[in-house]
C-alpha cells in the first residue's frame, strides 16, 4: 500500500512551489529559464514523463499559437523577422511553470497539507463535494439530450438544455447546501 | 479565455493580489461573517455550479468547441461579490488541482472574470431591463465575456507595454486573437445561454435565490 504524503512536508512542498513559481515568474533571460528548466527536471524525475505530456497538451498549444501569429504579424507589419529569443523565453517560462505545478501537485495531499487553513479547507471539501455531485447530473443530462435526438444535437440543442440543467443543477445545489448546512450545525459548527 | 502562469510578471500579478486581498475580505466578511455553517455551504455549492457549468462545451462550426462561463448568472440572481468570490475559488481549484491557469495569475484572472465581467454584465442588465427584460440578459451575457476578455487583453498589452522582451506579442495580436471569437461566437453563445437558463431557474421558483 502506498504511503500518504506528510502534510507538514507536503506544506514545505507548496511553500517552495508557490515561491519558486514567482521566482521563474520573473525571469526573462533565456540561460537562465533553461537553468530552471533543467533543475525542475532533475527534481521532478518522478512522473517526469506523464508531467511533460500534460505540460505539452494544456501549456504548449496557447504558446505556440499565440507566437507564431504573433510572428507572422511583426513580420508583414515591420517586413522584418523579430528577435526570436523573446518568444523562445516566454514559452519556456510557461512551460516551465506549468511542469513545476503538475510535479508538485502530483506530490502534495492537498486537503491534507491546507489543514492548519480550516475556512479555506472546508470550503475546498464542500466545493469539491458539490463539484462530483453536479457534474454526474451535468453527465446524466448530456447523455440523456443525446438518446432523445434522433441527430446529433447543434449548439443551439446545446445551450438551450444548458439552459436546462442549470435549473437542475441551482435547484439541487441549493438543496446540497441546505443539507451540509444541517450536517456542519449537528457536528457543532 | 484566463491567463496562464509565465505570461504576467510579478510587477503585475502582484499589485492584482493587492487589489484582490481587500476584495476578498470584504466579500468573505459580507457573505461568510454570519455563522460558517449557514455560509460555507452555500458559497461551497455555488462555487461548484459555476465550476461544472464551465465545463459544458458547445461546438461552434469549425470543428472547435467553447465553454460557457456562467459567472454573470450569479452576479444576476445573488450580488456581483458573490461572484467574484465563487469565480475566485473557481480559479483556485483549477489552478490546484487541474494545473489549470494559474497560482501567479490568479489576481489578474479573478479580477478579469470574477469581477470586471460580471460587474459589467450586471450594470448592462440594471440599466436596460426595464426595456426589455430578455434583451437586458443577453446584453448581460454578451457583455460580460467582452468585458472579461477586454480586461485580459488589457493586462497583456500593460505586461507588453512595461517589457516587450517579457511579453513580446504586440497588443494588436492579442486584441484580435481574443476579440474576435469573443465578439463573434462566446458572447452570443453566453447571451443566449443567460436568457435560457435565467428563465428557466425562474421558472423553478428556487428558495433562497433571489431573482
Amino acid at each position: 500500500m502506498a504511503s500518504r504524503p506528510d502534510p507538514r512536508a507536503g506544506r514545505r512542498l507548496l511553500a517552495a512551489w508557490l515561491v519558486g513559481l514567482f521566482a521563474a515568474s520573473a525571469l526573462r533571460d533565456l540561460g537562465l529559464l533553461a537553468g530552471a528548466a533543467l533543475l525542475a527536471l532533475l527534481l521532478f524525475r518522478h512522473g517526469l514523463w506523464r508531467n511533460l505530456r500534460r505540460t505539452a497538451r494544456s501549456v504548449v498549444p496557447v504558446t505556440v499559437g499565440l507566437s507564431l501569429a504573433s510572428l507572422a504579424f511583426l513580420r508583414l507589419s515591420a517586413g522584418a523577422w523579430p528577435p526570436l529569443e523573446p518568444f523562445a523565453a516566454l514559452a519556456l517560462r510557461a512551460a516551465v511553470m506549468g511542469f513545476a505545478t503538475f510535479s508538485v501537485l502530483d506530490r502534495v495531499d492537498l486537503l491534507r497539507a491546507l489543514a492548519p487553513f480550516p475556512t479555506l479547507s472546508r470550503l475546498l471539501v464542500v466545493t469539491l463535494a458539490q463539484i462530483h455531485a453536479l457534474r454526474l447530473v451535468a453527465t446524466e443530462s448530456r447523455d440523456g439530450l443525446r438518446s432523445r435526438l434522433p441527430r446529433r444535437p447543434g449548439a443551439l440543442d446545446l445551450v438551450r438544455n444548458a439552459g436546462g440543467i442549470t435549473a437542475v443543477l441551482f435547484t439541487l445545489a441549493a438543496r446540497n447546501a441546505r443539507d451540509v448546512a444541517d450536517a456542519m450545525k449537528s457536528r457543532g459548527f | 479565455m484566463h491567463l496562464p502562469d509565465g505570461f504576467i510578471s510579478p510587477q503585475l500579478s502582484l499589485p492584482a493580489y493587492a487589489v484582490c486581498a481587500p476584495l476578498w475580505t470584504w466579500a468573505a466578511r459580507r457573505h461568510l461573517g454570519r455563522s460558517a455553517a449557514e455560509a460555507l455551504p452555500v458559497i461551497g455549492s455555488l462555487t461548484a455550479l459555476a465550476f461544472v457549468i464551465q465545463t459544458i462545451m458547445i461546438p461552434v462550426p469549425g470543428g472547435t468547441s467553447i465553454h460557457l462561463v456562467g459567472i454573470v448568472l450569479l452576479a444576476l440572481l445573488y450580488h456581483p461579490l458573490v461572484a467574484f468570490l465563487c469565480e475566485s475559488l473557481v480559479l483556485l481549484v483549477q489552478a490546484l488541482f487541474l494545473g489549470a491557469g494559474g497560482i501567479t495569475v490568479l489576481g489578474i484572472n479573478a479580477l478579469a472574470l470574477g469581477l470586471v465581467g460580471p460587474l459589467a454584465g450586471w450594470l448592462a442588465w440594471k440599466a436596460l431591463r426595464r426595456a426589455s427584460e430578455r434583451a437586458a440578459l443577453f446584453a448581460a451575457g454578451w457583455l460580460a465575456v467582452q468585458a472579461s476578455t477586454l480586461a485580459v487583453v488589457g493586462a497583456l498589452a500593460l505586461q507588453h507595454r512595461l517589457d516587450p522582451g517579457y511579453f513580446p506579442m504586440p497588443p494588436a495580436v492579442t486584441l484580435a486573437a481574443m476579440m474576435a471569437p469573443s465578439l463573434a461566437v462566446t458572447g452570443v453563445v453566453e447571451g443566449l445561454y443567460t436568457v435560457f437558463a435565467l428563465s428557466l431557474v425562474r421558472r423553478a421558483r428556487l428558495r433562497g435565490v433571489e431573482t
